[in-house]
C-alpha cells in the first residue's frame, strides 16, 4: 500500500470538504500545519479487510492516550508524577502537537453539529411508540434474515454510488431511526457528534476502496477440510461481535414516509439504511476496542511503576504489623498505587493524607481513573473548600490538617480503618502534629493501621518513631544524570539587599547552545530563591533569548497568576527551549515534563517566625543536601538530564542534611490550640518526632492566654472553644465570633476570608498604570480590608450584572480572579461553621417569583449543558510563541475571551449570584457609623497588632512613612497597601497639623490615629502588612489587656507602651466610666450569644427569654459604642520609652503614698492594692493610680476630693472620690442585671464571684454559693420530678 | 465452559452501594489486561439496545459518565476455552471468537482477508 494511498482518507481532507460550506481561516491555516505533520508519521496498520477502522483505531489510541497525557497536566502539576508516558523524544513531541491540533479542529465540527441538532429538534415528532424488541429470526451468524435479503440486494449497487450518496440531507431522518433518545447513541451527546465524524471518515475510506476495484480475489476454497464452519466469503460483517435492536429498517422507513411530508426520503432506499445501520456498527465496534486499549494501556503503565514489583511484599506487610513504612523517590508510583493495593487487598476506609490541597483533588481523580472509577465516588477527596466523599467511598484523599480536625469529633478516628501519610519527610506542621496524635491513637485503637510513605529522606527517623517499623524501600524511576559545579565567581556574589547578578545564569544558557544540538530537545529549570532574584535573571535572560531566539524564558512562583504559572506547561517550538525560573515551588509541588537541565542556585527563601519582635522574616537560606538532591533527579525524570549547580563542591558537603522542619520554624498557635481542644492537657509533653523549642510552645501558650482562647488554667474558655473549632487563625476567628456578635457578619466574613488568601491584587500590576488607575475606585482609604472588601464586593456586582466578562474585569485591574472565587468558598464555609456552632441563624430562603424561578431553571440548565461539554475537553497545551512571551501582566492578552470561563459557570451553578449580590448591596449602602463599628469588629481579632506613627512622619515622603509596634520599632508599610501610596488619611486633619514643631510631639487632638495590621513581614525592611487606620483612644480602651492611669486619669498608659494624656481630666473620667461600662456590657452580650448559641445547638425552650435579653442588650451596647466611638475627647499619644517603661509604676506598698490610703468602705466589693504595680486595681484589666506622677500636689489633692455625683445606672445620688466612683460603677454595671449574668467565664471571675452568696437547698439538703440564676437553675431540677414546695428564700 | 482465570471475589457490601454488582475479576489469558467484571452473558445491562453475539465479559463503560455505556472485555476462545480479552493482539472475532493462538492454529481455515491481516500483525509484538 503506498503512502498516498494512505494519505487520502486523512482527517483534514474531510475538514476541507466541511469547508466548503463553513469557512474559517484559522481552521485552514492549522489544516496545512497538521498536513505537513502528517508527513512526519510512520504508521501504517491494515486497513483494507478491516473496514479500514484499524487505521482508525490506531490513530484514535494515540490521540486518545495524548489527550490523556495534557488532560492530567493538573495531576502532574502536583507531586504525584508517577506513571505516565515517556515524552521526552521529538517523534512524541510532535505526535501531541499535532494531536492537538487536530482536536483543536474537532471543537470546530463539533460546534456544527450543534447546530445541526438544533434544527432537527423540531422536526423530531414521532417513532417513539414503535415496539423496539427484534423478534425475527437470525441466521447461525447471529444476523437476521431480513438482513440478508438486503445484503444479496446490495451486492448489485454501485459501490462508489453508495459512499458519495449526501447523508448528510438525511441526517434528520436517519437520527429517526438510529439516535432516538432511548438508543444507544442518542443525538446531541458528544458520541453522536463522534459517530458522525467518524461516518464521514468511513464514507471516504469505502468510497476510495471502491473505487480502487481492486481484482476479484481468488476465492476462498482451501483443499484442506474445513472444521471450524467458517463462511466461504469473506464479510467485514462476520467481524462484528454484536448486533443492536432496532426495529426493523424498512418498516420504519415504511412509517417514516407516512409520516413525512416531503419525498426527499425517496432516495434513503432500505439498503442504504442498512449500510448505515453497518456503519453504525462498525463504530460501536470501533469504540469498544479503542476503549479497551486505553485499558490496556493503563495496566501497562502501572505493571511498568518501580513500585509494582513490591506490591505483595507491601500488602503482606501492612497485613502483619500495624504500621509500615515506604520509602521511594518521585516517580516511583507510591501515591497513586499504595491506596489502589491497599483498596484490591480488601480494606475499605482507607484515608490518604496530603500535606497540599491540590494533590488530594488530582489523586483522587488519578486514583479514580485507575481503579477504573473516574466518575464514581469509591475515590474521593476532602479538602478545606470541598468534596466528593459518599458513602460508597472506599478511599479518600484529604489534607493533614483536615484529618487533625477529624481527630477533634472523632477522637478515635473510627470511619477509618487504614491511615495513609504521604509525603512524610516534608515535615509541614501539621505532618508532625498528625504523626504524634496517630501515634497515640494507635495505642487507643487496636485496629487501626497506618501506612507512612516518604521519599527516600531521614527514614530512620519515622521507623524509629513508631518503634521499628518495617520499611520498604522502592528506587525511583531515574536517569543518570551528569552533575556539574559551576561556583559563582567572587565578583558576581551579591549581598543580601543587592538585585541578583544574572551573568553565572546566562552563561549556564550560553553553554547549553553551545554543547547540545538545538535539534535535541530538553528544557532548562532553573532554581532561585525568591521572586525578585527571579525577576532579574528572567529580564536578562529574555534579551539574550532575543538575540539567540533559542529560548522562551517563563517565570514561576507562586504569586503568578494562574494562567501565567500554566504556562510552563506550554511547548516551545521546535528549535527552542523553555528555561523556566522558578522559586522552590517547582522542587516538589510542581512538576514540569521534558526537563533536561536543571541550574541550581543552592538558595531557598523560607518564612521564619521571631516571636520577641512577633514578626515573620523571610531569610534566605542555602538549601539541604536533601533539597539539593531533589532538584536535581528533576532533570533525569524523562530522559538522562545534567544538573549545573552553582555553589562548589566543599558547600553542597557543609549543606544541612535535611531541610529545618517547620515545627522549627513557626508559631504553634493554632496547633497547640488544637491539641488542648483534643483533650492533650499539657502541649510541653507532646511527644513530637523531634520537638519544637520549649520557648516557642510558651510563646504561644502566651499569646492564646493574651487573646482569651486560654484561662490562667491553660484551659479552653468557651471563645477557644470555638476558635479551635474554626479551621483559620486565632486573629480571624475571633473576628468572625464577634462579627456575629454584633450582626455585621456579611462584610466581616468577606474580609476574614480575603485575609486568609492570597492577595488578589497581582505585584506585577503595579507597573502597569492602566491597571493602577482601573484599581483606584476599589481602594479605600480606611484601610487594605476594606479595600479587599470593595473588591470582592465590586467582582460580584461584575457577575451579577452579568454584562462583561468577570474575567475581564479582573483582568484589567491586575487582579487574580480565581481568589475571589476562592473567598466566596470560604466564606460559604466561615458561615457554615458558625451557624453549626449556633452562632449565627439560618437564613430564609430567598424567594422567587413563578417567572424568575423558571428563567434561573433554564439558566442553570443551559449552563450544566456547558459545563458538561467543558469538562470532556482539559486544557490544551498550546505551543509557546517566541515573541509573545513578555506578556506579564494581563493588559491586552484577552484572545482566550471566547472561551468557556468553566469557573464562571461552576461559580453560578453554585452560587445564588441574586443572594450574593443582595449582601454587597447592603454592604455599600455603609455608613460611618458602620464603618467604625466594622473597624472594631476587625480589632477584636487583630488586636494587639496595632502600630503608632514615627512623630517624623510628617518630614518624610509619602512612600517613607515609618511606624512602631510594640515589639519592633522602625517600620515601614508595604508597598502593596493603600496607604503606601496615599499617607494623607493617616495624618491628623491640617487645621491642626499646622502647629509648631514644639509642639508635634505632643499633639492634642480627639482624632488620633493608630494602624491595625495582620502581620509583620521582614523581607529586605520589616513591613506591616495589610493595615487599617483605627481611631487611637477608643481602640486602646477597648481592647488593652492593661489600663493603669495616674491619680485624676489625666494619664493612662496602655499595656505599657503608649501613653494617653488629658488635658481635661473630666473628659478622661468620663470615658474610663463609658469603658467600664461598655466591657462589661460586651462581655455578657458575648456570654449571651455564647450561651444561646450552646441552646440553638441543643433547642432549647429557654430559647427565646435568652435571646430577646441579647437582643436588649446589643441595642444598648450599639448606642453606648456609638457614642464611645464617636467620643471627640481630645488628648495626645506617645510611645514610651524604655527608661520611662521601667519606671512607670509607684509599686507596692509605699508608705505614705496616697495610693495606700485607706480602701473606702462605702462598697461590698473588694478593692485590692495591686500586688506589683501598686494602685488599687479596679478589675482585671483597669488599674487606678499606680502611674509615677511627676509631682503633683494638684493631683494627689483630687484624688481625695469627694464630688457629687450621681450613678447613671443605678441613679442614686452620692458624693465621691474618683476611685470610688470608678469602684461603683465596676460594680453596679454588674449587677444591673444580674437576671441575665450566667456568662461567669466571660466576665471575669472577679465581679462573678461578688454576685455568689450562699444558698441552702431544702430538696437536696445542701450548701452553695450562687447567683440568684444559678439558684432558679437549680430548683428547676428538682421541681420536675418531685414537684415540692419552694424552698426558702434567700 | 471454564472459567479459567476469572476468579470471584467475595462480595463486599461498599461495593453494591455503588449500584454495581462486581462479579470478579476478568483477566485476559494472553495479555494480563485485567477489570472488575460486572456481567458475563450476552445482552449487557448498560447497553440496552445491544445483544451480543457472544458470551462475553461485560463491565460498565468506566470511561464515560451517566448510567448507561457498556465494555466489552473479553470472551472465551470457541476453540480452546481460554479466556481473551478483545484487543486486536489477543483475538480476533470472525463469526466467533478465536484467540490468536488457535487462529494461528487453524489459519487455514481463514478466509485470505484474516489470513493477511494475521501475517501482518505477527512481528508486532504484544505490548509488553
Ligand atoms: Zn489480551
Ligand atoms: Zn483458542
Amino acid at each position: 500500500m503506498s503512502d498516498q494511498r494512505h494519505h487520502r482518507h486523512r482527517p483534514e481532507e474531510m475538514h476541507h470538504e466541511k469547508k466548503k460550506s463553513k469557512e474559517s481561516k484559522s481552521s485552514r491555516a492549522s489544516d496545512q500545519r497538521s498536513s505537513k505533520h502528517h508527513r512526519h508519521e510512520h504508521r501504517h496498520s491494515g486497513l483494507d479487510q478491516s473496514g479500514g477502522y484499524d487505521e482508525m483505531t490506531s490513530r484514535r489510541i494515540q490521540e486518545a492516550s495524548c489527550s490523556r497525557d495534557v488532560h492530567q497536566r493538573d495531576r502532574k502539576k502536583e507531586s504525584s508524577d508517577e506513571g505516565h508516558g515517556n515524552k521526552h523524544g521529538r517523534s512524541d513531541r510532535r505526535r501531541e502537537e499535532e494531536a492537538e491540533k487536530y482536536r483543536h479542529k474537532h471543537r470546530k465540527m463539533e460546534r456544527v453539529g450543534d447546530r445541526d441538532k438544533e434544527t432537527y429538534r423540531g422536526k423530531d415528532v414521532h417513532v417513539r411508540d414503535m415496539a423496539r424488541e427484534d423478534v425475527r429470526p437470525r441466521d447461525k451468524h447471529g444476523r437476521m434474515e431480513g438482513m440478508r435479503e438486503q445484503e444479496e440486494e446490495e451486492e448489485e449497487w454501485d459501490r462508489q454510488e453508495m459512499w458519495e450518496f449526501n447523508w448528510e440531507e438525511y441526517r434528520s431522518t436517519l437520527n429517526k431511526i438510529f439516535f432516538r433518545d432511548e438508543d444507544f447513541i442518542v443525538r446531541g451527546t458528544p458520541e453522536y457528534d463522534d459517530f458522525w465524524k467518524f461516518f464521514h471518515r468511513y464514507c471516504k475510506f469505502q468510497m476510495k476502496k471502491s473505487g480502487d476495484q481492486r481484482p476479484a480475489r481468488p476465492h476462498h476454497s482451501s483443499p484442506q477440510q474445513k472444521t471450524l464452519g467458517l463462511p466461504d466469503k469473506y464479510d467485514k460483517r462476520y467481524r462484528i461481535n454484536f448486533s443492536i435492536k432496532t426495529k426493523d429498517v424498512e418498516e420504519k422507513l415504511k412509517y417514516l414516509r407516512t409520516g413525512s411530508r416531503t419525498n426527499d426520503d425517496e432516495d434513503l432506499t432500505p439498503s442504504r439504511v442498512a449500510e448505515f445501520r453497518l456503519a453504525w456498527l462498525h463504530y460501536i465496534d470501533f469504540c469498544q476496542k479503542q476503549k479497551l486499549q486505553k485499558l490496556a494501556k493503563l495496566r501497562h503503565d502501572q505493571a511498568s511503576l518501580p513500585i509494582h514489583q513490591y506490591r505483595d511484599q507491601i500488602v503482606q506487610a501492612v497485613r502483619q504489623h500495624r504500621v509500615v513504612v515506604v520509602a521511594g523517590d518521585t516517580g516511583c508510583g507510591k501515591s497513586t498505587q499504595v491506596p489502589q493495593y491497599l483498596m484490591s487487598a480488601g480494606f475499605t476506609c482507607i484515608a490518604c493524607t496530603q500535606p497540599r490541597r491540590i494533590a488530594c483533588i488530582s489523586l483522587a481523580k488519578r486514583v479514580g481513573y485507575e481503579t477504573l472509577n473516574e466518575y464514581g465516588s469509591e475515590v474521593a477527596y476532602q479538602v478545606r473548600f470541598e468534596g466528593s466523599k459518599t458513602d460508597a467511598t472506599r478511599i479518600l484523599f484529604l489534607t493533614e490538617g483536615l484529618l487533625l480536625r477529624q481527630v477533634t469529633t472523632d477522637p478515635t478516628l473510627s470511619q477509618y480503618s487504614i491511615i495513609v501519610l504521604d509525603e512524610v519527610h516534608e515535615r509541614h506542621l501539621n505532618g508532625d502534629f498528625l504523626l504524634g496524635v496517630l501515634r497515640a491513637l494507635l495505642r487507643a485503637q487496636e485496629d487501626l493501621k497506618m501506612v507512612l510513605m516518604s521519599a527516600t529522606i531521614n527514614i530512620k527517623l519515622f521507623a524509629g518513631y513508631f518503634n521499628g517499623a518495617p520499611v520498604i524501600q522502592v528506587p525511583g524511576r531515574l536517569y543518570p544524570i551528569q552533575l556539574e559545579y559551576l561556583p559563582i565567581k567572587q565578583e558576581e556574589q551579591t549581598s543580601k539587599s543587592e538585585r541578583l547578578d544574572p551573568r553565572p545564569y546566562l552563561r549556564v544558557m550560553q553553554r547549553i547552545d553551545h554543547k547540545y544540538p538545538g535539534t535535541e530537545r530538553g528544557d532548562l529549570l532553573i532554581f532561585l530563591s525568591g521572586m525578585s532574584e527571579i525577576t532579574a535573571v528572567v529580564e536578562a535572560g529574555r534579551l539574550y533569548a532575543q538575540q539567540t531566539k533559542r529560548w522562551i524564558v517563563l517565570p514561576l512562583h507562586s504569586t503568578l497568576s494562574i494562567e501565567e504559572q500554566d504556562k510552563v506547561f506550554d511547548i516551545a517550538p521546535e528549535g527552542v527551549r523553555k528555561c523556566i525560573v522558578s522559586t522552590n515551588i517547582a522542587e516538589t509541588s510542581i512538576t514540569i515534563d521534558g526537563v533536561r537541565f536543571i541550574c541550581d542556585s543552592g538558595k531557598v527563601k523560607e518564612m521564619s517566625y521571631d516571636p520577641g519582635a512577633k514578626m515573620q522574616r523571610l531569610q534566605e537560606f542555602w538549601i539541604s543536601r536533601a533539597s539539593a538532591e531533589q532538584r536535581k533527579g528533576r532533570a533525569g525524570r524523562t530522559g538522562p538530564g545534567v544538573c549545573f549547580r552553582m555553589y562548589d563542591e566543599s558547600e553542597y558537603d557543609n549543606f544541612q542534611e535535611y531541610a529545618t522542619p517547620e515545627i522549627q520554624r513557626v508559631p504553634l498557635d493554632s496547633t497547640l490550640l488544637q491539641m488542648i481542644s483534643m483533650g492533650l492537657r499539657n502541649p510541653r509533653k507532646f511527644p513530637f518526632i523531634e520537638p519544637p523549642a520549649m520557648s516557642s510552645i510558651e510563646n504561644s501558650v502566651a499569646f492564646l492566654k493574651e487573646q482569651g482562647a486560654l484561662t490562667e488554667e491553660e484551659t479552653l474558655t468557651p471563645i477557644g472553644r470555638m476558635l479551635a473549632r474554626l479551621p483559620v487563625d486565632v486573629v480571624i476567628g475571633k473576628m468572625l465570633i464577634m462579627g456575629t456578635v454584633f450582626h455585621v457578619i456579611d462584610p466581616v466574613l468577606s474580609i476574614a476570608a480575603a485575609l486568609s488568601v492570597q492577595s488578589p491584587f497581582h505585584q506585577s500590576a503595579r507597573t502597569n498604570p492602566d491597571a493602577m488607575h482601573a484599581r483606584k475606585p476599589l481602594e479605600s482609604d480606611h484601610g487594605d480590608p476594606f479595600t479587599l472588601l470593595n473588591a470582592f464586593d465590586e467582582w460580584i456586582q461584575v457577575k451579577a450584572g452579568g454584562r462583561n466578562s468577570s474575567r475581564k474585569w479582573c483582568r484589567r485591574r491586575g487582579l487574580e480572579e480565581q481568589r475571589f472565587y476562592e473567598m466566596v468558598k470560604l466564606k460559604e464555609q466561615f458561615k457554615d461553621l458558625l451557624k453549626d456552632h449556633g452562632l449565627l441563624e439560618g437564613e430564609q430562603d430567598y424567594y422567587y417569583r413563578e417567572e424568575e424561578r423558571r428563567r434561573r431553571h433554564g439558566e442553570r440548565r443551559r449552563l450544566q449543558e456547558l459545563k458538561r461539554r467543558h469538562d470532556k475537553g482539559p486544557r490544551k497545551r498550546k505551543v509557546l510563541k517566541l515573541e509573545h512571551e513578555d506578556i506579564e501582566l494581563s493588559g491586552g492578552d484577552d484572545d482566550d475571551d471566547d472561551e468557556v470561563d468553566i469557573k464562571d459557570i461552576e461559580f453560578k451553578l453554585k452560587h445564588d449570584l441574586n443572594q450574593l449580590q443582595e449582601t454587597s448591596n447592603q454592604t455599600r449602602s455603609f455608613t460611618l457609623r458602620d464603618v467604625l463599628l466594622l473597624k472594631v469588629v476587625l480589632c477584636s481579632g487583630l488586636y494587639p497588632l496595632v502600630a503608632i506613627a514615627d512623630d517624623c512622619n510628617t518630614y518624610r515622603r509619602d512612600s517613607e512613612q515609618v511606624f512602631h509596634t510594640k515589639s519592633k520599632q522602625f517600620v515601614v508599610l508595604h508597598p502593596t497597601g493603600v496607604f503606601c501610596s496615599n499617607p494623607e488619611p493617616l495624618q491628623l486633619p491640617h487645621t491642626e497639623g499646622k502647629q509648631g514643631v514644639a509642639q508635634l510631639k505632643g499633639q492634642v487632638s480627639s482624632k488620633h490615629q493608630l494602624l491595625a495590621y495582620t502581620s509583620l513581614l521582614e523581607t529586605n525592611k520589616p513591613y506591616l502588612v495589610n493595615t487599617m487606620r483605627i481611631p487611637a483612644v477608643q481602640t486602646l480602651m477597648l481592647y488593652a489587656h492593661c489600663l493603669d492611669t495616674n491619680q485624676d486619669c489625666t494619664r493612662i498608659v496602655s499595656d505599657y507602651w503608649l501613653e494617653l494624656t488629658f488635658p481635661e481630666s473630666e473628659a478622661a473620667q468620663l470615658l474610663l466610666s463609658s469603658v467600664i461600662q461598655l466591657r462589661v456590657t460586651w462581655a455578657k452580650l458575648l456570654g449571651l450569644r455564647l450561651q444561646e448559641s450552646s441552646r440553638r445547638k441543643k433547642d432549647d425552650d429557654d430559647e427565646d427569654d435568652t435571646s430577646r435579653k441579647a437582643r436588649k442588650l446589643e441595642k444598648v451596647l450599639a448606642r453606648k459604642l456609638t457614642e464611645f466611638l464617636s467620643s471627640d475627647v481630645e488628648y495626645s499619644i506617645r510611645r514610651l520609652g524604655n527608661s520611662e517603661i521601667k519606671n512607670l509604676f509607684v509599686g507596692p506598698l509605699e508608705v505614705g503614698s496616697t495610693a495606700n490610703k485607706p480602701v473606702p468602705t462605702l462598697f461590698s466589693g473588694e478593692c485590692r492594692p495591686h500586688p506589683t504595680k501598686g494602685g488599687v486595681q479596679i478589675n482585671d484589666y483597669l488599674t487606678y493610680n499606680c502611674l509615677q506622677d511627676d509631682g503633683m500636689s494638684v493631683h494627689s489633692f483630687m484624688a481625695h476630693l469627694r464630688n457629687s455625683w450621681t450613678c447613671p445606672t443605678c441613679q442614686v445620688d452620692m458624693a465621691v472620690t474618683l476611685l470610688e466612683r470608678l469602684q461603683h460603677q465596676d460594680q453596679c454595671q454588674n449587677k444591673q442585671d444580674v437576671s441575665v449574668d450566667e456568662s461567669r467565664q466571660l466576665s471575669g471571675p472577679s465581679s462573678l464571684e461578688r454576685l455568689r452568696k450562699p444558698w441552702f437547698c431544702t430538696t437536696c439538703q445542701q450548701e452553695f454559693s450562687f447567683t440568684n440564676t444559678e439558684i432558679l437553675k437549680h430548683r428547676r431540677t428538682h421541681a420536675q420530678p418531685a414537684a415540692t414546695g419552694e424552698g426558702p428564700t434567700t | 465452559m471454564t472459567e479459567a482465570r476469572a476468579r470471584t471475589k467475595n462480595s463486599d457490601k461498599n461495593r453494591q452501594l455503588e449500584g454495581r454488582k462486581k462479579q470478579g475479576d476478568f483477566i485476559c489469558s494472553l495479555c494480563d489486561v485485567s477489570a472488575p467484571y460486572d456481567y458475563l452473558g450476552t445482552t449487557p445491562p448498560y447497553a440496552k439496545s445491544i445483544v451480543l453475539l457472544e458470551k462475553a465479559y461485560v463491565m460498565k463503560d468506566p470511561f464515560a459518565q451517566g448510567k448507561e455505556g457498556h465494555l466489552v472485555l473479553g470472551a472465551t476462545c470457541c476453540l480452546c476455552d481460554r479466556c481473551v480479552c478483545l484487543g486486536q493482539d489477543c483475538s480476533l472475532f470472525y463469526t466467533k471468537r478465536f484467540c490468536l493462538p488457535c487462529v494461528l492454529q487453524n489459519i487455514q481455515e481463514f478466509p485470505a482477508e484474516i489470513r493477511e491481516e494475521v501475517a501482518k500483525k505477527k512481528p508486532l509484538e504484544k505490548p509488553r
